[in-house]
This record gives C-alpha cells, structure tokens and sequence, in this order.
C-alpha cells in the first residue's frame, strides 16, 4: 500500500472517529435570548419620594385640604381657562359629584379633579348633545384614589349646570399636569433610574408618551393604583428607560430599559409581567451566587418550595446543604357539622375539612410558594429576592436574604402573604424564618410552615438536651417543643454534629426581639432521600390534621440516622389574633390622609443554628 | 495530482460526512419549530360540521340549546346546561372521578373526547391524569380513559400535560396538543393525529405548544390553527394528504403580549372569533375570579390583512 493511501485511511478512520464523538457529545443548546431588555425593580425604600419637593407640596396639600373637612383637590388656576374656572367652582359644590369622596363610615377619600376641558361629543349622552349644541359645555374627571373610580361630569358652563355624571369604577383617566410634573420628579429623583442612566436624567430626555390618553386600566401591579409610564429616550444609542412611577403610593413601580424597537412599545409595561419576566429568567431558570462575611452560597426559587439556599459553607466549612420553607399549612376551626360532599374553593383554593374531637371541624389548605410561572403554587413570588444587612448597636453583624410571596389580592380576606428569610451572621450563625403577614380568613387561624433544613454532608448526630444531658437519637424521630422543660444554657433545645463541628438548634421563645410569640414547634429528624424533599415538593400532608405535620410519612419506617445523612424538619405552629392592638399574622386596610394604608402584624418564626466550635 | 487523489477523497468523505450529520443532529435536538413568517393562507368561511351532541341527551329529553360547562365553576368536570339561562343541569356524580377538563371535541356519533387540566391545587395522583384522553359515550353517558399517552408527563414545574383537541370530520380523526416538557426558554410541546377506530397516533410534530386547536379549509388548503401557550401568537400549519406539515405559518399576534388564545371559532366568512386568558403554565387559581381576563376579539381576514376588533 502506497503512503497516500495509508495517509487517507489514516484521515477517514480519526475523521469518522471525530464525528462519533460528536453524534454522541452533549451538546449544549444556547438558551434562546428572549429579551434584550434590562428590568430594573426598586431598591429602596418608596419613603424617599417623599423627600421631593413636588412630593412633599402634594401631599401638604392633601392635607390642608383633608383638614379643612374637604376631600377633592381642585386644579390650579394655571391648568384651567375661565370656562373651566367656572366648571371646577361648580362641580366642587356640587353634592352628587361629591357623592363618591367618602367612604361607608364617613371617612373623607382623596380625590383629584384631574382635567377641565371643552367637551367632547362621544363623551356626551344623546340628550347632552343635543342641550350643548347651541352652549359652552366642558367636561371634567375626578379620580377616587380610594376606589380607583373615575367621574366623568359634563357642565353647562353658560347656565352653571350639571348635565351629567358618569362614573367608572376600577378606571384611571388621563392625569393633570401636576401629577405629570410628580411623576417626571419621581423618575428623575429615582436612584434606581440615575444607577441605570449613569448619572442624573434630564428632564428633556424624558418623554410622557405612556401618559393615559383615555380611562383604562392601570401598569401596575396593583390595579387599583393610578401609574403612568414617563420615557427617557436617547435616540443616539437607539435605547429608552421606561419608568413606571405609582402615583397612588407614590414611588418609582418597576423600570425598564430597552431597545426603541416596535416590540418594546410602552403598552407592553406591566409591572406584574416585567416583574414576572425578571424573576423567571434570573431566579427560577438558573442558581445566583453571594458571598459576604466568610459566607458563600447559592439560591434560588423553586417551583412550589419557595425560595432555596443551596450549598452555603462558612469560612469555606460546608454549612447548609439546602434550606427551604416547603408549604404553609393554614387551618381554621369550624363549629356544628360540615357538608363535605361537594369542593368548596375559597380564593382559588381548594377547602379541606378534617373533623374535631367533639362538634367541631377544621378546614383550610396547603400554601406552596414558588415561581410566577411553571410552577404548581397559589402564593407567588413577587419582586426579586433581596438581601439586606442585619445591624446591632450601629454595627452590621450579619446579613439576610429575603424573599416575598403574595397572593394577588393580599390583603383581602383570605390572601396571604409570606416572607422566606435567611439570616446569616458572622459569628457563623444563621436561622431559616418564617413570616406571616396575613390576612387569612377569620381571626382562629392556625399557621404552621414547613422547614427543610439539610446541614452538613453526612456523618452526622442528632441530640436533643433532657434530664440535664444531651441524649442521641439513633433513629427517625420527632419532638414537640411545647414539652421541653429545659434548655441547655438557657437557650438550645437540640444539635447536630458532623465530623469535627456542629450547631446548637435555639427555638424561638420570643427572645429574639422580633414581637414573635415563640415556635411551638415541632421538630423531625429523618434520613436524607432524595424523593423527600431534596427536589419541589407537592405540599404535604394535611393542612388540618392538627396532630400531624405532614413529615410524619418520611419517619414511618423509623430508619436509623446515628452517623447518617440527616434532614431536619422545623415545623412552626402559630396562632393568629385579630385583637386591636394585638394583631398577630395579620393585616388591615385603613384609610389615613385619604388614601388607603396597608397595616401589616407580621409574626416571624423560626430556629437559630449557633455554631458549637470545633469540639 | 493522482498521486494526492486518494488523500483529498478521504478529506472530501469526512467533511461531507461531518455536514450530514451535524445537521441531522441539529435537526433533533432543536425541538422549538421555527416560525415561517407569512400571514396569508387565503380566505376561509364557515363550513357545516358533521359533528352531533351525545345520543343519551336526546333520550334524557333534554331540550336544544344545551352547553358545555367546563368552567368548573358550579360542576366538577363535566355538564351539560340547558333551559332557560342554561339553568338546569345534566350532570353525574361519575362524571368528577377523573378531576378536571379543559377542552372537548365531539365527533360524527355523539362521542365526546376531553382533554384533562389541572385546577386550583395538585393532588398526588394529579399529574397521571395529564397524559390521558377521555370519552364520554353517547349512548351510555359513560365516562371512561379513551387513550393514554405515557410519553406525557407533568412535573412541578409544568402540570399541563394533554392540552387542546379538535375532530376532523374529514377522516374519523382527532387532533391533539400536549405542552407537557415545556419550560421557561422551549416550547418541547407536541400535536398528536390520532385515528380514532383504531386509537393509531399517525403522526406526532414536536416543537408546538398548542393551547387551542381549530381545523380551517381556506381558498389555498386545509389548516390546522394554534394558539401557542408561550405567548399572544395565532399560527396556521398545513395539512396536505392527512399529514401536517412541519413549518407554522404565522398569521398574526394580539396586541398584549400576555392574552393567549384558548379558543378558536370560526363565525362568518372570513371571521375569526377568539377568545384569550393570561396563560403562564402553573394553576389557574390567581386569575379565575375574574371573568374579566378572558377576552374576546373579532378577527378579519380583510384585503389580506387580519383585522382586530374587541
């Protein structure tokens, strides 16, 4: 055989080889880029607005006038020609315009009148039309910021007359200048927006495009809220920020910084969508990674187990494995009998009931947090997960990484809101919390959360301290807090070690300042398996079996656990009050300076892990 | 030269070889089926259908107009209304055992074919009965698993399994749409042809998640329209000798990108009326109170041009 021919063989062997390799390599697909644009949602405390200048008179204004026993803030004379002058003294006197400015109990309700201008001939009844033919007719809107209502009247300006009134419930209308001018000092005064920019914006960069031209719907999360979308466009670099500002609240909603393409249109700003987006891409598709004070870890949230730390090592010693709250079980009581025979479905839930020891019952449901989409949860994620510092006597001694799940309508009866939080400290602590800021549906509520705590990597011991020592539990078990009659030091009920090192576990009696009144938990230790709770988890187990927590089917085979891979279960049981000034896991709506406030009773629980040193 | 012949050739061989298979492998593993983009595919008017209700109503005497609820509102999976306001009801306790449905098709007998949905909260066994058809006889009023799809499966992180479903009365067939696999970057749904005297799948096209399905004969063909779960868009595929063709065809987006299209009905000539939910893949529960997110439009197919009207 000639050299060539040995060097062609040669060629179509390692070529055929290459290509088999190939057929069979994993190859990566690129994840397709659904969106160039960049989300921006806020950082900072909405009280900031407050400190701008436009802000600051506004809301002075609302006062006065709430004050002086009135509640519609008129145009200034600058938005308004003489007829229009004439209209708004009118209207403000007149008692079926101001029908709507009060609520049930009397309360005054913050409304503006928002523009005064001739009126147009769709905005007119036949019967209107036909009186303004031949005299000056103009048409004013009012906007309830309590209701979310539009008025729309129709004024006959000659005789000084309504001929008119229409009223449009959860509508928003075209804005006044004034509230222009806020929301254009809003969005300029935005930190959010100067960090993006690089620097102040300038007001002629800013455009209000996305300003209402007609009564609709509103961007924001919450549609009840009066929002407008002012655009800062730099045609040079073929790039514009749209901000939607709140002017219900007041705040900078949620920002968005894209192309000045068609598909980017400012119609296509929703608060909800833009957060929904942010959240899938950046938090439910893939692993974010922190590091800060000798900590290091990854998180996520998950599908139907809220948010996840994964892999957290202190001081470069693995830590915690994974840590997640997997469900919240919510249970009511009931008296008298129950008809179970058909589902009922109380704010998109299904009802379960569980019947008492004597005429009672319990009913409620299983919680699962998770991703705004893809996922099998009712409370969703809302906002990105934020980690914020934990400070001491002026000095940070720890951080904490917290996340927020909502029902939409929270916080109406029966929405729920929860807060997933991971406290780490430098001293090597950390504690998984649990917050419940209500509202639920009556004020006998028993909430308990479903921890997952998985520290270490195997090797491990599990104490409990009783009769003045540490006992060992040499397989699956459980314990009620409630019983423990003492703690060691004061202060830790259990621990676990692997290896060299190990943490105490300190239940929450109130101690730690936080207004909670204690865990009554109930604790499991059971072996790791990766069909228990290592991936999403369904919800578990019963909401209203008050005698089990759900955890009890991974312990059913009391499996030895002495030196083993073991998972902590950290279960909560907490009961909510509706007592003024008492209020716990709960929260109310109240109007204050004419607008609707949202007062929140938080009750937080959950144990602190304390390192025990090396031993 | 000739002495190099034998080198070049074997170049030549691994190269065309390499080709070959590096788009066959391509070929696999893009399961997202790129979107053609032309909106024409002729016009189209309202055609009779062979199809009838089921045969035991007409023996429960139960007087015409009579509607399918699926709403789950008032009745677990499935009732027929009828009377005045559809205030009266024909529904069995049997007809709950298999949870929820989504959409139905009826066929030339009276048998009714439904498609399972997950609803308000997942149960252990939820998932299983994703990847199920369903068939209520006409005769009996029997409800039963009609054909079970075990390559379907739904997780935590997608419930929707056996989504929408559509007689063809041309050949005995049912068309289907599963969005199973699906996640936040890839449409790995699939649309099944399904011969129903022999439950036969005849032809599986992967890459489409279908949240509606509807069958057309326009001026240029016959079609099978979607509307995709992913997002706002309406796309036509081609059915040529009972095979659909692989490339969609888009015919057009609504105008906000967060109503898909979960019906599909073809009213007049030239008329589509749609009607569309904020879809996202995980339980309805945050959104059903309110009737307010379905929204209906009216669509033309004018001057080659589609024509929206609310």
């Amino acid at each position: 055989m000639k050299r060539e021919q040995k060097i062609a063989i040669a060629i179509l062997i390692i070529g055929f080889i290459a290509i088999t390799i190939y057929w069979f390599s994993n190859t990566k697909k690129p994840i397709p880029k659904l969106d160039t644009e960049k989300i921006i949602l806020p950082k900072y405390n909405s009280s900031i607005y407050q400190n701008v200048p436009e802000v600051k008179e506004y809301i002075d204004d609302i006062k006065r006038l709430l004050s002086q026993g009135k509640s519609v803030l008129p145009l200034n004379s600058s938005e308004l020609d003489s007829n229009a002058k004439v209209a708004q003294k009118i209207l403000l006197q007149n008692q079926e315009f101001l029908s709507d400015t009060r609520s049930n109990n009397g309360k005054l309700e913050h409304n503006d009148i928002m523009t005064i201008r001739p009126a147009i001939i769709s905005a007119m009844s036949k019967e209107t039309q036909k009186i303004c033919k031949n005299i000056t007719c103009y048409q004013a809107t009012k906007y309830n910021f309590v209701t979310n209502t539009t008025t729309r009247a129709i004024v006959d300006v000659d005789n000084k007359k309504v001929l008119q009134i229409d009223r449009y419930r959860d509508k928003q209308p075209d804005i006044s200048q004034r509230l222009k001018k806020i929301a254009q000092a809003i969005a300029l005064y935005s930190p959010e927006v100067k960090e993006v920019l690089g620097g102040t914006p300038k007001l002629k960069d800013m455009s209000m495009a996305n300003v209402r031209s007609s009564v609709n719907n509103s961007p924001c999360e919450n549609k009840n809220h009066l929002c407008v979308a002012p655009t800062f466009s730099y045609h040079d670099k073929e790039k514009a920020l749209w901000a939607v500002i709140d002017l219900t609240d007041m705040k900078l909603a949620i920002a968005k910084w894209a192309g000045l393409g068609k598909t980017t249109t400012p119609s296509c700003i929703a608060e909800r969508t833009l957060q929904n987006r942010l959240i899938m891409q950046k938090y439910c598709q893939q692993n974010n990674h922190y590091e800060s004070m000798g900590w290091k870890f990854d998180y996520r949230i998950t599908g139907s187990d809220g948010l996840e730390i994964i892999n957290a090592y202190f001081k470069n010693k693995e830590v915690i494995k994974s840590a997640k709250i997997v469900d919240w079980h919510v249970a009511y009581r009931g008296l008298g009998d129950v008809d179970t025979s058909t589902e009922s479905i109380v704010a998109g839930r299904r009802i379960e009931y569980v019947k008492g020891k004597n005429s009672d019952f319990y009913f409620g449901y299983n919680d699962a947090m998770g991703c705004p989409m893809f996922s099998t949860s009712v409370v969703l994620s809302f906002n990105a997960p934020q980690i914020k510092d934990i400070v001491k006597n002026n000095k940070k001694i720890g951080f904490y990484i917290t996340q927020d799940f909502r029902n939409p309508k929270w916080p109406m009866a029966c929405n729920y809101r929860y807060e997933n939080r991971f406290e780490f400290y430098k001293d090597g602590s950390f504690r998984v919390v649990g917050v419940n800021k209500g509202r639920g549906c009556g004020d006998n509520a028993v909430y308990r959360p479903v921890m997952r705590i998985d520290v270490f990597n195997g090797d491990e011991e599990f104490y409990k301290y009783q009769n003045g020592s540490w006992q060992k539990w040499l397989v699956e078990n459980r314990d009620f807090q409630y019983k423990a009659k003492e703690y060691y030091q004061d202060k830790y009920l259990y621990k676990i070690v692997s290896k060299k090192r190990g943490y105490y576990i300190e239940p929450n009696r109130g101690q730690f300042k936080d207004n909670s009144r204690g865990d009554n938990a109930t604790l499991f230790a059971t072996l790791f398996k990766e069909s228990e709770g290592a991936e999403d988890l369904l919800t578990l187990g019963s909401c209203c079996k008050l005698d089990e927590d759900g955890v009890e089917q991974f312990m059913s085979q009391n499996e030895t656990i002495d030196k083993k891979d073991i998972v902590l279960w950290y279960v909560p049981r907490i009961k909510n009050d509706s007592r003024k000034g008492d209020e716990y896991c709960w929260a109310d709506t109240v109007i204050e300076n004419g607008n609707l406030v949202i007062k929140i009773y938080p009750c937080i629980v959950g144990a602190k892990f304390v390192p025990i040193g090396d031993k | 030269m000739k002495r190099y012949f034998s080198i070049i050739l074997s170049i030549f061989i691994v190269l065309v070889s390499f080709l070959v298979v590096y788009n066959i492998k391509n070929r696999t593993t893009s399961n997202t089926k790129k979107i053609k983009k032309t909106n024409n595919i002729g016009s189209f008017q309202k055609t009779s259908t062979c199809i009838r209700f089921p045969y035991f109503l007409s023996k429960l005497r139960v007087p015409q107009p009579i509607a399918i609820d699926l709403s789950q509102q008032h009745y677990k999976g499935l009732a027929f209304l009828f009377g005045r306001g559809f205030n009266r009801a024909v529904h069995k306790k049997s007809w709950e055992r298999f949870d929820y449905f989504g959409g139905y098709a009826l066929d030339r007998s009276g048998n009714m074919y439904l498609t399972p949905m997950p609803f308000i909260s997942i149960k252990p066994y939820t998932f299983n009965l994703q990847k199920n058809i369903y068939k209520l006889n006409s005769k009996t009023g029997k409800l039963d698993i009609w054909l079970t799809i075990d390559k379907v499966k739904t997780t935590s992180n997608n419930p929707f399994g056996i989504t929408a479903i559509v007689y063809d009365c041309d050949n005995n067939t049912l068309w289907v749409s599963s969005i199973d696999k699906s996640d936040y970057f890839h449409s790995k749904g699939t649309i099944y042809h399904i011969d129903i005297a022999s439950k036969k799948i005849l032809q599986k096209l992967k890459g489409i998640d279908a949240l509606s399905l509807q069958l057309i004969q326009t001026t240029k063909g016959k079609y099978l329209l979607a509307g995709l779960a992913k997002d706002n868009t309406l796309i036509a595929l081609e059915i040529k000798n009972n095979k659909l063709l692989s490339n969609p065809i888009k015919l057009f987006s609504l105008p906000n990108k967060e109503e898909h299209i979960r019906k599909i009905n073809i009213v007049a000539k030239n008329h589509l009326k749609i009607q569309t939910i904020p879809f996202s893949y995980s339980l309805i529960a945050q959104t059903i109170q309110e009737a307010s997110i379905r929204k209906n439009y009216n669509i033309i197919w004018d001057n080659n041009k589609w024509r929206f009207n609310k």
